[in-house]
């Protein structure tokens, strides 16, 4: 059925069901699917493993019930809703699982995962806080692990050769991208903030090979897609952790405005938008070049970037270069207002926010802070909010 | 021309009707009870029988407010954070920060030459809201409209937490029970939702001159707490009430004016004034 | 209210004098303070930094148990308050919105002077903050806010973790981690050296090393006397005096002697048979941070025949470590320790054939190495590190040991979401609920 669809169409008969559809490919070609649940992961590896990464998402339609037996409010809802999801055995057709220690929530949430659910096998990434030249060494030996375990689970290892072709495969996909937000600049743009969380949802379930000739097409069709008449209207940045479903999404763009760029981790974090050399070297020790760049590259607040270990700190320098790609960010895609959002209980986003507002006072960029529940019943109470900003951003 | 501003809020609904100067020609204020929500039609019928117009003779009919999605003859939907920020700019045009004190919501505005340019919100709990002395005045077997006098008379308030209305609540309970007198009690009431008042705003950083408005408005004891809290004066308008449906109508006007002068034709809904469920 | 003059658990005599060092430390780092000694507000960091701090003459200070101390005093409120108003979420960690309050008063309001209102001598305004990755995300991103309000040079004590049942078993691992930390020690000597104007010494380092294993040891063989039934020593001593193994408070030296003492208390009460208790009736244990403020409620308890045996695993000494004496570089001796304290648990339960990875798995040792009858699980509103486990504890602990658990609910500094009557109304009905699972044990084969 959607064999015979391309580009747009495409997206949205495999956004009915992306899980149908991957299932379906490894039907087909054996391939295993091997599920991640955060920007960290090098899905190169996977990729060179011959495996099908799949990006795990959370279900903000399901109330969370057993997910709340085993895990108190205090953790996060998204990484409640994943438990909950896995307990309820919807995980089940994964042949692994892949968490990371990117936060306290996912590290809780992935022990707790190891008692209380067998299916599917996982391991959890270990990452450092920081990035000198010791952490980038402690993370290469993390991957090196890591493949370890893929090939055990496999039984079969894989060269690097393979890996070199993968790397050329997710550096293409990461360039694709890059030209899909470009597709934004625009004014008003081409596509909209909920097109570009479809594409990207559909194209983190499938193969890179496949992903990237969705990326070509949908870029090939993006100029008559995005020339159906469409009013002009604010141009706002989202900064913020987990945003996986439109519904948020929705909601703003339903009132006029478009999401232009965004900073979140489902979408432009994974694919370091920021970057402006976004291959990984092919050359020379490839698990050190995955290990220096996904490292450094991931934008996450988790991260801790910024002058530690010097003598004289300056509270504007940090913020310069922590968040000087924002500025980019603002200029490329004219920016007017940006949403701050983190989920409730998420520590790394909520100490981060108020330096972020700081930085984009300090740039005279508006901006309002939004923290929902990962459900989507939180979100209407959000509609009063996201009007009025856009309000002061217009000439009311 | 004449314009019309529709405040459908969880406590009251109100709707204000102003011609081409700015000024009232007829206001309504009714609660919003259960029965009410279905009948914002009726209510603006009274507000054009007061005025002694018809609703085609009203250019422009802005809604806002919870309700503000479903009034089929609004001609658009602003929030109330704007619209509250306009009519509250159009009394009193000094004003930099202002505080609605709702039944079930606290707001704060930053305002900028007439205009909102910042916000800030808590519709989450009733703590700092109008809510809170309802709950305290139903345990202590009060009037609400007294509460305010009564907590004047105290010479040694009570320290109350601020936090949560059901903790304090219990606070209350023991200091009852303790025979604490009951103005002392109600002072530190009104002194727990002002800081709770004034803790949310001072994320917008409250800069005068400050207006408070909204039913709690009325309540003279949190007025006072508040001003004793900032260091500052606070203005309160003579009807706290409609600022929101005010500022509403001025925004219809504002549009109208603007697309006159712009040559630009003018959109309005469907008008139908029939009886409709609001939701919300 | 339960009276707090009620004096119903037998306390040890030799926690007196430990106690007396812990409040003499204070004081004498509060005098250190006023005369203008570099200050350092750390986290805490389970030895690793406070070994080094101590041996470059830095007084630590430890701004988590200051926003207990400023929650005991009921300034709490005042610095909550503070930090909400200037836009941080309410949500994080209550310690830090505590600390965010306090240092908006000290750096906006008072221009970097002490606050008058501030308890126990404040907080003075230190020469470095250092940070930690340990256990909590907070413990770094913290510290890194505080860059809005004080430009204090930041270190960062980052320490992965071993986070899959294979990596703790695993030696290269673990020795992976390690040159990991040394490292990042060894370059925050350097940091220091440059900061403070002054050189390491490194032989009172090492002495400070083998004087934390040391007091360690000890601390853990006491610890292994509370085994006895019926036990001679209850939380409320172990509470009192764990600043000194787990700060390392005062003269290590000065606690090695006292703890030696407490030894030999705690030893001629399990040859005498004595109990901590007037009638133990049941055994229990306690995870994670205790109620500070409401410690007269085991008193109650105790009256009810309750003998908290154990608890709060983030405070106790590991086992000793094998061979560490063998390692010449006392950093690498004190961070394979700290490795082991972080991993030994998480083997002893799978050696019982329990795969548990998170805090739960001492508990699950100590369920049956302490005959524990019962589990008490402290849940805190703003603390997630504390209360992530405790859910899936109670299953286990259920589960694999047929232990059950009463849930109470708490916050670290909103001392009122605490229910000392609620506890108490719940007891009897908890201690049917204890009665029947010892049956159930029986019925296992268990001998508890």
């Amino acid at each position: 059925m959607s064999e015979n669809m391309k580009g747009f169409k495409f997206v949205d008969e495999v956004y009915k069901d992306p899980i149908r559809k991957v299932k379906e490919l490894r039907g087909k070609t054996g391939r295993k699917i091997i599920g991640y649940i955060c920007a960290y992961p090098p899905l190169e590896i996977l990729t060179a493993a011959d495996t099908i990464p799949f990006r795990v998402f959370g279900d903000v339609n399901e109330p969370i019930t057993e997910g709340n037996r085993i895990l108190p409010p205090v953790i996060c809802s998204y990484v409640r809703s994943i438990v909950d999801l896995g307990m309820k055995g919807r995980f089940d057709f994964l042949d692994g699982l892949i968490w990371s220690h990117s936060c306290d929530c996912m590290h809780k949430g992935g022990f707790v995962y190891t008692s209380c659910v067998s299916k599917p096998v996982h391991y959890i990434l270990e990452i450092p806080t920081t990035t000198s030249e010791e952490a980038i060494n402690f993370f290469k030996y993390e991957l090196m692990e890591f493949k370890g375990w893929l090939e055990k689970l496999l039984g079969r290892e894989f060269s690097m050769d393979c890996l070199k072709e993968a790397i050329e495969k997710h550096n293409r996909q990461r360039e694709l991208v890059k030209r899909l937000y470009d597709l934004k600049r625009e004014d008003p743009p081409l596509i909209t903030g909920t097109d570009t969380l479809k594409i990207i949802s559909v194209i983190e379930a499938l193969p890179v090979e496949e992903g990237n000739r969705i990326l070509e097409e949908v870029l090939e069709e993006a100029e008559e897609y995005g020339s159906r008449p469409k009013k002009r209207g604010a141009r706002l940045m989202i900064w913020g952790s987990i945003i996986d479903s439109p519904a948020l999404l929705q909601i703003i763009e339903e009132n006029g405005a478009y999401v232009v760029v965004d900073d979140t981790c489902v979408c432009s974090r994974q694919f370091w938008l920021h970057s402006n050399n976004p291959h990984v070297k092919t050359t020379g020790d490839l698990m050190e070049n995955l290990a220096k760049r996904y490292l450094i590259e991931v934008k996450c607040p988790r991260l801790y970037i910024g002058s530690y270990g010097t003598l004289k700190k300056d509270y504007k320098r940090d913020l310069e270069e922590r968040f000087g790609y924002l500025k980019d960010y603002i200029s490329k895609w004219k920016v007017d207002g940006v949403i701050l959002h983190s989920l409730r209980c998420c520590d790394v986003h909520g100490y981060e926010v108020p330096q972020v507002k700081d930085y984009l006072d300090m740039l005279g960029i508006p901006s309002i802070y939004i923290e929902p529940e990962y459900d989507a019943k939180t979100l209407p109470p959000l509609k009063t909010r996201i009007q009025a900003f856009l309000e002061t951003l217009s000439q009311l | 021309m004449y314009f019309a501003g529709v405040d459908i809020g969880s406590t009251f609904t109100k709707i204000v009707i102003i011609d081409s100067k700015g000024d009232i020609i007829s206001k309504v204020i009714v609660p919003t009870r259960a029965e009410q929500r279905k009948l914002a039609n009726k209510i603006m019928i009274e507000a054009l029988n007061q005025a002694n117009l018809s609703l085609n003779e009203i250019n422009y009919i802005i809604a806002t407010g919870y309700g503000r999605f479903n009034v089929p003859f609004a001609d658009r939907q602003i929030s109330e954070l704007t619209c509250h920020a306009k009519g509250v700019s159009a009394l009193f045009p000094s004003v930099r920060t202002a505080i609605d004190i709702g039944g079930q919501d606290l707001k704060g505005l930053k305002i900028k030459d007439g205009k909102l340019v910042n916000f800030i919100m808590n519709d989450k709990c009733a703590a700092g809201t109008g809510r809170f002395l309802e709950v305290m005045a139903d345990l202590l077997n009060l009037s609400l409209k007294d509460l305010g006098e009564i907590s004047l008379k105290s010479k040694r308030k009570v320290e109350i937490s601020s936090k949560c209305t059901i903790f304090a609540r219990h606070e209350v309970m023991e200091k009852i029970s303790e025979n604490v007198p009951i103005e002392d009690v109600i002072a530190g009431l009104h002194y727990a939702i002002a800081d709770r008042i004034v803790r949310l705003v001072s994320q917008i950083s409250i800069e005068p001159d400050i207006v408070v408005t909204g039913g709690v408005a009325k309540n003279i004891g949190v007025v006072k707490a508040i001003e004793d809290l900032l260091g500052y004066k606070v203005l309160v308008p003579e009807d706290p009430l409609i600022t929101g449906a005010l500022g509403a109508a001025i925004i219809g006007k504002n549009i109208v004016e603007g697309a006159l002068s712009r040559g630009e034709e003018i959109r309005v809904g469907c008008r139908r004034l029939e009886e409709v469920e609001l939701y919300w | 209210m339960s009276g707090e003059r009620k004096r119903v658990i037998r306390r040890l005599e030799s926690i007196k004098p430990l106690r007396a060092i812990i409040d003499k430390s204070y004081n004498e780092s509060i005098e250190a303070m006023r005369r203008g000694k570099p200050v350092a507000w750390c986290m805490l960091n389970w030895w690793i930094g406070d070994v080094i701090l101590k041996a470059i003459d830095v007084v630590p200070i430890y701004p988590e148990n200051y926003g207990a101390v400023c929650a005991a005093f009921g300034v709490a409120e005042k610095y909550l308050s503070l930090s909400d108003s200037d836009g941080i979420p309410s949500h994080l960690c209550g310690y830090s919105r505590n600390c965010f309050g306090y240092v908006i008063r000290m750096m906006r309001e008072l221009k970097g002077e002490i606050p008058p209102e501030a308890p126990m001598g404040g907080m003075a305004k230190p020469v470095l903050l250092l940070a930690s990755s340990t256990i909590c995300d907070p413990r770094y991103k913290w510290f890194q806010l505080l860059g809005r309000y004080m430009d204090t040079p930041i270190w960062i004590l980052d320490t992965p973790m071993p986070s899959t049942i294979d990596h703790v078993m695993d030696e290269n691992y673990v020795n992976c981690l390690v040159r990991f930390v040394v490292k990042n020690l060894r370059e925050f000597i350097s940091f220091l050296e440059g900061l403070l104007g002054k050189k390491m010494d490194w032989n009172r380092l090492d002495e400070l090393v083998n004087a934390t294993l040391e007091l360690h040891r000890i601390c853990f063989e006491v610890n292994e006397l509370r085994k006895a039934v019926p036990c001679p020593m209850h939380s409320r001593d172990y509470w009192s005096v764990m600043p000194s193994v787990l700060f390392l408070l005062g003269d290590p030296k000065e606690s090695i002697k006292l703890y030696q003492n407490l030894y030999k208390e705690v030893k001629y009460r399990v040859d005498n048979g004595i109990c901590s208790v007037p009638e133990e009736k049941y055994r229990l244990m306690f995870s994670e941070l205790p109620p500070w403020h409401s410690l007269a409620l085991f008193e109650d308890l105790a009256e009810r025949g309750w003998n908290f045996v154990i608890e709060s695993w983030g405070y106790h000494p590991p086992k000793p470590a094998e061979n560490l004496e063998k390692i010449e570089d006392p950093l690498e001796r004190i961070v394979r320790y700290f490795y082991h304290f972080f991993t030994h648990y998480v083997r002893e339960s799978v050696k019982m054939g329990v795969n548990c990875i998170s805090i739960s798995a001492p508990f699950i040792v100590w369920a049956k190495e302490y005959k524990v009858d019962g589990a008490m699980l402290h849940s805190l509103l703003t603390c997630r590190s504390a209360t992530s486990h405790l859910y899936e504890m109670g299953e286990m602990l259920m589960r694999v040991w047929r232990v059950p658990s009463l849930a109470v609910e708490g916050d670290i500094v909103d001392y009122r979401v605490f229910s000392v009557d609620d506890v108490l109304r719940r007891a009897e009905a908890f201690e049917e609920t204890m009665q029947y699972y010892r049956k159930e044990r029986k019925k296992m084969g268990l001998d508890w």
